[in-house]
């Protein structure tokens, strides 16, 4: 009796025996052939979830580089010869000589994609458009408070106040009516955020009461449609077959959510990335025979932003000290590994508006103790620094940037907590709310328009948005902003720049840190031409081999 | 047998009812309001945090709270995400299945690899083999996971390029989530690459599950070595010695039988100590189960997924441990019977 | 040597000393003692031994491997992290963190377990049979996972982490001395104090206590390498000591930043982990080898 049913598990055993055994075989056969699905698949290991699947409502390069290019396409766009404006889903476009009017000729070739959730029954035309820029403008519009109703980018531009109407002239032709001239206006409609969007789709949403799938099953004209999201996992795209330009080269595009840096190049180099986003730009990785680096100029900034409502940082003198104390020097040889400049100001070298005799905070222990004790805390104080937990092209590894920091604080007596512990769209979500006292954080330019290193963060208008993480607002440094926008003669808006540039440098709402060039790494069999030196990724001329 | 089953549903029954209590009391311990930790609702607008009111019943007394937050967890409610703020019970639906599955395979491995070890250090005690086996065990016992699981990494998928570092599945498959247990999902799938996406799963799991076997292998090694050493110095074994049978016919016929049954005991309290690995591996294989997301939540503050997540495992792990029990008492008649007092 | 066998018959060792001599007979035992005291040492005198302060940067050598590669630099012997500081001042910091604060964890723990555990002892009927249950739970719920619940709790933080484990820890001496004191008093020794007319205090000080401490310390050595693993598993996770600090867990998530470009950084504290434990352990296996030994014989 016992006999038997003790020797069953042993019987058991040895199936299993096999069964590990035949596990073990099969897995032995991985590596050689991957066969033609990942031959024709390219999976990009990104550092972060989107927010949303409409850039419209972001300012996120993280949901920039996962969606613009991908999805949708713009009126006009950079080229990437030499960075002018070019023509897009416009074929051409009209301006009148007081800059005021603006009319575009839309292509009539393009369609949307067509999903299991959505089938178009016509091609792109002007509703479309009025649709896509409605919806920001008019807070009247069914779709404008879907998504909470916020249009960072558009609103820190003053768009809804410099925009007076959009009108159909036929179902190609569209016309902008300004309500004043404006030197940046069609840069920012080139840029990432200025999409189009279907409003067929929008109309077929209205109808089922679904609005708010619109930014989260988005359709769009772009060269990749939309499959699966999987929050923090990954993002399916398949190839748009009627793509107006040429198709696409593969099938399908997977973005792999890892946030972690190593584990970035860790799957890159175990073949499990194609393209790997941000990665650590040090020579091991250039001597790898299978890999290559790449690096394009971009136009960006990292800084340690203060949030001037809150004291300490309410003191001008207190972030005058913080500034001078900051070794930026150190930071690019440990953070860049030197290949970063050090920030002078907010705007690049290669800027136009660049202003050699703007030459920022230099690094002294004396000065600042000085004015530490001027401010008040003779004896030093206590601050929260918020690292931002991803990275970026501004700033690769930002809790080291912090911990650097916390280093050369401590000589001046400030004693620095790191916090660095947040998932990105959690952090996102708290700055806005201004729950910190100080960030790590950056700025990476949409295009190549001074105004946007300057109207995005630290306007008035941005201040509402939360996109202006030190909460500041300064009317004088504003109205520079505004005269320069009102000209498009470059010397003088140059010289409006400068001053206010000489506001932020004696303001310091933000201590710009370093410009570093954005960098990323493949596999040498993924060709294509992947970055621009504005905006997101863009992975409509990908090919594998 | 019918008396040994109430046993151990009674104590089931009562370390739930203790489990359930502690996790009720975290949402008092923790920071903030009990009400949003225990509902995860963190946006909840004065109307809905009144309803929240009436369904938690925060006004009443403790003990009401306490049946309140029962019966929502009989409904298969356990708030929402306070990171995310979906279900947390549709999340941990999609991700309990792959940690059942990196433990399970990692509990068959540690067994299948650690159980003869043990019997061989055994039959050969205190010589060569003994010691040596002795040995790794304990450098395999005292090796911190998540360094092990690192060197693996850089060793296996850097270096050599044999086994993938990351996920369950290449992400170029799609393979549509079933019940969870990817095997199973591949199999179940109509993709015309199925066969490629098994091997693919195959070499996918092969570290992570080496990596979490490691630690309770040489818990096996000991365990093994230990109870077949009681078993040869049995009476029964020495009685077959004197009658002539071989050593071959002894180990295999008589010992092993009986020195498994002890180890199959012990199965149920090791599942523990392996879940915890197998979090910490998650977390460096990102393997997409419910330990990485309780550490993700801790990383979030998201006092609601740490809850959930605590009750969720530890239930896990008692429901493996009550399972070893009976498959023990199944095979075992002795302990059927005496099992009064402490077992 | 030689008086030692003159005497060996006139006097019988103490139990101490019984446990020793067989304990030092093992060569293994020894050098896993050896490197315990080696740890100890170090925990108590790192500040005053190393060669670097361990938070200092040295910007002009960042990322320096270990001395005996080719771009090596011997004044930084085990190499230099991303910012410059010296690898092995930080292991040596680091003992005191990740070894010194397991070793008082352990004790802190051990006291109040102990304390517990033989005034549980003592209490019978559903009182007992409701410790027992509890006692069970609490044992199977997986240690990691409830220090990393009561770090919750609390918040991150070294101290924070201390107290997690400290409190996780403390079951496990409950429920060791709570079996070991009941299995004493069920002695005929007891019994024959009892009569004599001693109070249960007495009884546990004077006769159970001389009797399991042997137990307990060898379960202190296993709650040691448990406390280790657990403080630098929470250190690795981001939940334990705060960022400078040295403690070896979280070098080594630093480290693993760079684990490809400088695989050292990840390598070295690892080792210094898996060498603590080992340590820890040998010392283990050789006293509860000792006392079955003695047992035996």
């Amino acid at each position: 009796m016992m006999k038997s049913k003790v020797s069953r598990p042993l019987i058991q055993m040895k199936q299993f025996y096999m069964l590990s055994v035949l596990l073990l075989l099969l897995s032995g056969c991985y590596g050689d052939d991957k066969g033609s699905l990942s031959a024709n698949s390219v999976i990009y290991c990104a550092e972060g979830s989107p927010e949303s699947f409409n850039p419209q409502t972001v300012t996120s390069g993280t949901t920039i580089d996962a969606v613009s290019y991908q999805l949708y396409d713009r009126l006009i766009s950079f080229q990437t010869e030499d960075n002018e404006i070019g023509p897009s889903l416009a074929k051409s476009w009209h301006v009148t000589r007081d800059g005021k009017m603006i009319t575009f000729y839309l292509r009539k070739d393009v369609s949307f994609h067509q999903t299991d959730y959505f089938t178009p029954t016509r091609p792109l035309n002007a509703d479309d458009v009025l649709f896509s820029f409605n919806r920001l403008l008019d807070p009247a519009h069914g779709f404008h408070h879907v998504s909470g109703g916020k249009y960072p980018f558009f609103q820190s531009v003053g768009f809804s106040s410099l925009v007076e109407d959009i009108e159909k002239i036929n179902d190609y032709t569209v016309r902008f009516k300004l309500s004043r001239a404006d030197s940046s206006f069609l840069a920012n409609l080139a840029t990432d955020f200025a999409v189009i969007l279907s409003a067929e789709y929008a109309q077929q949403l209205a109808a089922a009461g679904n609005h708010q799938k619109i930014d989260l099953q988005p359709i769009g004209t772009g060269p990749y449609k939309f499959k699966e999201y999987r929050v923090g996992s990954l993002i399916r795209y398949y190839r748009h077959e009627n793509y107006w330009r040429d198709q696409v080269a593969i099938e399908q595009l997977v973005y792999d959510i890892t946030p972690s840096k190593t584990a970035r190049l860790t799957k890159l180099l175990a073949n499990e990335c194609d393209v790997i986003a941000y990665p650590v730009a040090h020579e091991k990785i250039t001597e790898h025979p299978n890999l290559t680096l790449e690096a394009v100029t971009s136009f960006n900034v990292s800084y340690l932003g203060f949030n001037t409502q809150k004291p300490p940082f309410d003191n001008k003198l207190v972030r005058q000290a913080i500034a001078y104390a900051i070794n930026k020097q150190a930071i690019i040889e440990a953070i860049y590994f030197g290949h970063a400049e050090v920030a002078k100001s907010l705007l690049p070298g290669s800027s136009w508006a660049h202003d050699e005799s703007i030459s920022g905070h230099g690094f002294s222990i004396d000065k600042a103790k000085a004015l530490l004790a001027q401010a008040g805390y003779p004896d030093g104080l206590t601050m929260d620094i918020w690292a931002l937990p991803v990275q970026r092209a501004y700033n690769p590894n930002a809790l080291t940037t912090a911990k650097l920091i916390q280093a050369d604080l401590q000589q001046i007596g400030v004693t620095v907590n790191i916090v660095s512990n947040y998932e990105w769209s959690t952090f996102s979500r708290l700055l806005a709310r201004g729950e910190h006292q100080a960030v790590l954080l950056g700025w990476s330019a949409d295009h190549p328009d001074p105004d946007n290193f300057f109207t995005p963060i630290l306007s008035c208008a941005s201040m509402n948005t939360g996109n202006n993480r030190a909460f500041w607002c300064d009317p004088a440094f504003d109205d520079f902003l505004y005269q320069s926008l009102q000209t498009t003669n470059t010397r003088e808006r140059k010289k409006h720049y400068a001053q206010a540039l000489r506001i932020l440098s004696e303001e310091v709402p933000l201590l710009p840190i370093a410009h570093s060039r954005r960098y990323q790494a493949r596999h040498k069999n993924v060709q294509g031409e992947l970055l621009h030196p504005f905006g997101g990724i863009d992975f409509s001329g990908v090919s594998k081999n | 047998m019918l008396v040994f089953i109430i046993r151990r549903l009674n104590l089931f029954f009562f370390t739930m009812l203790l489990l359930t209590l502690l996790t009720f009391s975290l949402s008092f311990l923790f920071p903030g309001d009990p009400l949003v930790n225990l509902s995860g609702q963190i946006n909840a607008t004065p109307q809905q945090l009144e309803q929240l009111k009436l369904a938690y019943k925060s006004d009443q007394g403790i003990m009401q709270q306490y049946f309140a937050y029962l019966s929502h967890l009989a409904e298969g409610d356990l708030g929402l995400s306070m990171a995310s703020q979906t279900q947390i019970t549709s999340e941990i639906i999609n991700l309990l299945p792959a940690t059942i599955e990196l433990s399970l395979i990692a509990l068959m491995l540690a067994m299948f690899v650690g159980i003869p070890l043990g019997f061989i250090a055994a039959v050969n005690h205190r010589k060569t083999a003994d010691n040596i086996i002795l040995s790794v065990a304990m450098l395999g016992y005292s090796v911190p996971v998540f360094w092990l699981g690192l060197v693996a990494i850089l060793v296996f998928s850097i270096q050599l390029g044999w086994f993938p570092s990351a996920g369950q599945l290449s992400l170029v498959y799609e393979i549509e989530h079933v019940t969870g247990i990817q095997f199973i999902d591949i199999l179940l799938s109509d993709s015309v690459y199925k066969w490629q996406a098994f091997r693919d799963a195959s070499a996918h799991i092969v570290l992570p599950a080496c990596v979490v076997a490691t630690a309770p292998a040489t818990i096996f090694i000991r365990l093994a070595r230990s109870s077949m050493l009681a078993v040869l110095e049995t009476h029964y074994i020495k009685a077959a010695r004197a009658k002539g049978l071989t050593f071959r016919q002894i180990i295999f016929r008589h010992a092993v039988r009986n020195s498994l049954l002890q180890i199959i005991r012990h199965i149920g309290l090791q599942f523990a100590n392996l879940v915890t690995i197998a979090m910490i591996t998650e977390v460096i294989f990102s393997w997409p189960g419910i330990g990485r997301w309780l550490i993700e939540s801790i990383y979030q503050r998201d006092y609601t997924g740490i809850q959930s997540g605590l009750l969720v495992l530890s239930t896990f792990i008692f429901i493996v441990h009550i399972v070893t029990d009976f498959i023990y008492a199944a095979l075992n008649p002795l302990a059927r019977e005496h099992n009064h007092g402490t077992s | 040597m030689a008086r030692h066998k003159i005497y060996q018959e006139e006097e019988f060792p103490s139990p101490f000393i019984q446990l020793w001599l067989i304990f030092r007979q093992s060569p293994v035992v020894m050098i896993g003692f050896g490197s315990f005291l080696f740890l100890t040492v170090l925990a108590v005198f790192s500040p005053l031994l190393t060669p670097y302060s361990p938070v200092e940067s040295h910007l002009n050598s960042l990322l320096l491997p270990p001395a005996w590669d080719d771009a090596g630099d011997i004044s930084y012997l085990l190499g230099t992290d991303n910012l410059g500081r010296d690898m092995l001042s930080r292991l040596m910091h680091g003992t005191s963190l990740t070894f010194g604060l397991s070793f008082i964890v352990v004790i802190i723990s051990l006291v109040i377990g102990v304390i517990i555990g033989s005034l549980s002892a003592l209490t019978k009927g559903i009182k007992s049979s409701f410790l027992n249950h509890f006692l069970d739970v609490i044992l199977s719920i997986p240690s990691l996972l409830l220090a990393i619940v009561i770090v919750a709790i609390l918040g991150p933080g070294l101290d924070n982490t201390l107290w997690a484990i400290v409190m996780v820890l403390i079951p496990q001496f409950v429920h060791i001395t709570r079996n070991a004191v009941k299995e004493e008093l069920t002695k005929d020794y007891v019994l024959a104090s009892r009569l004599d007319g001693a109070g249960s205090l007495r009884i546990l000080s004077y006769s159970v206590f001389p009797n399991i401490i042997e137990k307990i310390v060898s379960q202190a050595t296993l709650a040691q390498s448990a406390a280790i693993l657990d403080i630098a598993a929470l250190g690795f996770l981001g939940l334990g000591a705060p960022i400078p600090l040295p403690e070896w867990g979280a070098m080594l998530s630093n480290g693993i930043d760079l684990f490809y470009i400088a695989p050292w950084t990840v390598y070295l504290p690892g080792l210094a982990i898996l060498f603590a434990v080992v340590a820890t352990n040998l010392v283990g296996e050789g006293m509860r080898h000792a006392i079955r030994q003695r047992k035996e014989s």
